[in-house]
């Protein structure tokens, strides 16, 4: 095993407990998210502190150690993979919430704390962060910010880059640097918290944020329009934006998901409907009453079949529970599923939906749509076996003719989810040259040895990658 | 790698069922402690399924791996795919225990000392002779020097009685002339030798809600903490004991969260064919713990529930064992139960269904970690302001006497078979 020399100069940073090389815990940290791509580390360091994180990474940096930056292990694009072994930095248990300041609504807070937990801590003090990936249960602040992600209420809110005030991070050759600050103004410079922001770990390792937060709203409703074809269920998106109503979320379902919710919660929607829109109005009362009101309307007149509204809260979260038991059935359902994160202008979401449909039927595949409908970032899932062969080069085609047709549609390769490992191919063929040559001038500004997190998102690093 | 298999095999829909989303880690309750993936039970079913991929040896550090869960089964509640990793982690311990033998002291006391009942009773008299030595704590528990280490440093654990429950209950005891039901008492071991008092107090009540009430002497004990951890041999051994002896009772009621569990889980585990198979599901059906079987027999007559005196004017919490809320789905029972007796105060704790962190012997081998997530426990019942934390499970008791003596000494550990008493029906006058 390559860098096992490094274990006690590594130990004597973190701590021998918070160094682990067995088998077993290099095991553990070769996967994430995805169902495709493992690589195994040599070395899992769990740093403390900012001072461990640059300690570690100048000594990897003097010895040319590769260093993938790790929270959770949620993510869904193989950019916590380690694909060039080396040290995986495991973030989790710097997990300290520092401070939460209601006069100035914001907080400070450690990489590694969990984002749920962050939530439950925010809402005793009746505030929220607004960016609500659904892997909320185990993903990290670190990794929401390295991913910038987003989530059902981006409609609304927005995504991760415009809750971040500033960043403590640690460079690849080991320098602790503070980008942004406290405030919510703030133009002194290139903006390096974006630059970070989304940067899959490439650039820098973040190990404090200053988070943006918002009053939480108090009051919700929850309301699900069925729809006997999709464009109907893709008007009425833009009808009720038009009319000057943000719902928080806008989720949509396909006709393959809602009979699963079906056969797993025994809710009884009815199976032939073609597309479900799940929609969130939040706020003050008045405002939701009045915002749910236009969303039932608009729904109604657009011709879907059914409108429910949830009753109190524990029937909304039951229907929520439902879209993530729909999501969860989607990954269930086949030994490899190639799910899918373009993102289309929402007024082309529903031409889309219907030319994914028509591809994969052509190819004789089974595929699912979920995705956020007021956004237009769709998760379609082609359902595969990586093990046939045969099978699998078949889907890995559909996939790269519904990607072609969201660019088509003036859409964007990933909406949420990252390049990371698994969209690479896509990206090089998608993107302006001079796209890629920028960021690998910056990414040699950043890191001039190319250590941190290897192999990812313009580089190549499906090349010794083990797609399973 | 040539390894045998057997067990995980059988359960590789639970392992395959994974989609490593990660969402176990919010809810696991030694990944909030330890924050180490080989913890979380993704980890877990992660590397049971790269030992059935052939990428993984069932090696010490595999075992390390897999022994490391309370199979509070609190992941399973949650995961979006319900994926059965308790299935997943008894079926490789059971496949590591058949390749590679578990370590000397569980086999040791699996194989020769809790199949044999006289031995376990001789063994535990021996020890209760020499637990004088011991210093006192509160009530019947006393504190661990620091020379018995291996059991956790400072511990308090319980005593064991001066009398067991062999020597102080009858084994046949009726109220009725004309019984409703022939129940046969499954004590298992904790009520049996350490709580002898409690498995009296719940025969009892059992006798005054008019049934037959036999404390049937051929009993063992229910096999959980064997076969759990993966020796499946025993366990079934002791499962055909158990299901012998019971064969001509109407229920088998137990005041033991996990040995009501234990014994209802023989047909996923130990089965050896399908009429066997079928013989242990029968069986489980008969199985009660002794909330839901009190309030199956009251029904709307609560009322008959009666508080012992000592207790009025008391508030007290419910803590549910992992055995009986996730295990056995039952968790309305106990608050029906706490709520219908009048003179009582209940107020419910902060994340009531938490595991106290026991897991059997894992609060042996893992003591460290499993008195960190007792401690949020004894947090939340101290928060809650109640006198006395009420449950049904020895074995949670165990743990919670001692996490409350670091943080609230004072508030008291109860079953729920110690507070009430049943006033007499119409069937029933005497």
């Amino acid at each position: 095993m390559a860098y096992r020399q490094f274990t006690s100069q590594l130990a004597s940073i973190v701590g021998k407990a918070n160094v682990l090389a067995t088998e077993e815990d290099r095991q553990v940290y070769s996967y994430d998210g995805t169902s495709t791509w493992t690589h195994k580390p040599d070395l899992v360091v769990f740093p403390t502190e900012t001072e461990h994180v640059a300690a570690v990474l100048k000594l990897a940096n003097e010895n040319r150690i590769p260093v993938t930056p790790r929270g959770g292990g949620t993510n869904v694009s193989g950019g916590s993979v380690p694909i060039r072994g080396g040290i995986v930095l495991v973030m989790t248990k710097m997990n300290r919430i520092l401070s939460i300041d209601g006069a100035n609504l914001s907080a400070r807070v450690q990489a590694g704390v969990v984002l749920m937990d962050l939530q439950a801590a925010l809402a005793r003090q009746r505030l929220f962060f607004p960016p609500d990936p659904q892997s909320f249960l185990g993903a990290t602040l670190g990794g929401i910010i390295a991913e910038n992600a987003g989530g059902p209420v981006c409609l609304k809110y927005g995504v991760t880059k415009q809750y971040l005030l500033g960043l403590q991070a640690v460079l690849p050759t080991g320098r602790i640097v503070n980008f942004g600050g406290s405030t919510v103004k703030n133009v002194v410079g290139y903006d390096l918290v974006s630059l970070v922001t989304g940067s899959e770990g490439t650039l820098a390792v973040v190990t404090e944020a200053v988070l943006r937060l918002l009053p939480l709203p108090p009051a919700r409703k929850t309301i699900i329009a069925l729809f006997d074809d999709l464009p109907k269920s893709g008007a009425t998106v833009g009808r009720i934006l038009d009319a000057g109503t943000i719902p928080a979320k806008i989720e949509l379902l396909d006709n393959w998901v809602v009979r699963s919710i079906n056969r797993i919660t025994g809710l009884g929607l009815p199976e032939d409907a073609a597309a479900m829109l799940m929609f969130e109005c939040d706020g003050k009362e008045e405002v939701v009453a009045h915002d749910s009101q236009k969303v039932i309307e608009v729904c109604q007149e657009v011709g879907a079949t059914q409108v429910l509204v949830a009753q109190d809260a524990v029937q909304a979260q039951g229907y929520w529970k439902a879209r993530s038991a729909g999501f969860a059935a989607v990954f269930g359902a086949a030994p490899t599923v190639l799910a899918e994160d373009v993102t289309v202008p929402r007024s082309r979401m529903p031409e889309f939906i219907q030319r994914v449909v028509a591809i994969c039927a052509k190819a004789g595949l089974e595929v699912t749509v979920i995705g956020h409908a007021g956004d237009g970032n769709l998760h379609p899932s082609v359902l595969t076996d990586a093990k046939d062969p045969a099978h699998f080069q078949k889907a890995q085609r559909a996939v790269d003719e519904i990607i072609e047709a969201a660019l088509e549609f003036g859409g964007v390769l990933s909406g949420e989810h990252g390049i990371g490992l698994e969209k690479q191919k896509f990206m090089r063929r998608t993107q302006d040259p001079i796209f890629i040559e920028l960021m690998r001038k910056i990414k040699a500004i950043f890191d001039p040895n190319g250590i941190l997190n290897p192999g990812k998102i313009w580089e190549n690093g499906s090349g010794d990658a083990c797609e399973a | 790698m040539g390894e045998h298999l057997e067990n995980i095999r059988k359960f590789q829909a639970d392992v395959q069922q994974c989609m490593k989303c990660g969402f176990c880690g919010y809810f696991c309750p030694i990944y909030r402690e330890e924050r180490e993936e080989k913890g979380l039970a993704r980890g877990k079913g992660q590397l049971i399924r790269f030992a059935l991929e052939g990428q993984q040896e069932l090696s010490k550090g595999f075992y390390q791996a897999i022994d490391n869960c309370l199979l509070c089964k609190t992941c399973v509640q949650y995961c979006p795919a319900k994926t059965r990793i308790d299935h997943a982690v008894t079926a490789a311990r059971a496949d590591y225990a058949a390749e590679k033998g578990l370590p000397l002291s569980k086999r040791l006391v699996f194989r020769y000392v809790l199949p044999h009942r006289w031995l376990f009773g001789v063994a535990l008299r021996l020890a209760s002779w020499f637990q004088g030595v011991l210093p006192r704590g509160q009530g019947r528990f006393r504190h661990l020097p620091q020379f018995l280490t291996a059991l956790g440093a400072g511990r308090a654990i319980p005593e064991i009685a001066p009398r067991f429950l062999r020597s102080i209950l009858p084994e046949r005891s009726t109220a009725a002339s004309t019984p409703k039901y022939r129940v046969g008492f499954f004590a298992g071991c904790a009520t049996e030798y350490i709580f002898p008092e409690i498995g009296a107090m719940i025969v009892e009540v059992l006798r005054n809600l008019d049934c037959e009430v036999v404390f049937d002497r051929r009993q063992g004990c229910c096999g959980a903490p064997v076969y759990l951890s993966g020796d499946f041999a025993t366990g079934r051994q002791m499962a055909r004991r158990n299901v012998e002896t019971f064969a001509e009772y109407d229920y088998v009621v137990t005041g033991c969260a996990t040995c009501s569990s234990g014994l209802s889980e023989y047909s996923t585990y130990l089965a050896e064919n399908a009429a066997e198979k079928e013989r242990f599901e029968r069986f489980a059906a008969k199985i009660k713990d002794f909330n839901e079987f009190v309030i199956e027999l009251l029904a709307a007559d609560l009322g008959r529930l009666t508080l012992k005196p000592c207790f009025r004017g008391k508030t007290v919490t419910w803590h549910d064992p992992c055995h009986l809320v996730r295990h056995q789905n039952i968790q309305a029972q106990p608050r029906q139960i706490l709520q219908a007796l009048e003179g009582l105060r209940f107020v419910e704790m902060a994340d009531a269904d938490r595991c106290c962190g026991l897991g059997g012997s894992f609060s042996i081998t893992h003591y460290d970690v499993s008195r960190k997530i007792a401690d949020h426990k004894a947090e939340a019942i101290a928060a809650c302001g109640a006198d006395a934390v009420v449950t049904a499970c020895p074995g949670c008791m165990i743990q919670l006497r001692d996490a409350l003596s670091r943080h609230k000494p004072d508030v008291e550990v109860l079953h729920i078979g110690e507070l009430f008493t049943i006033r007499s029906g119409l069937a029933d006058k005497s």
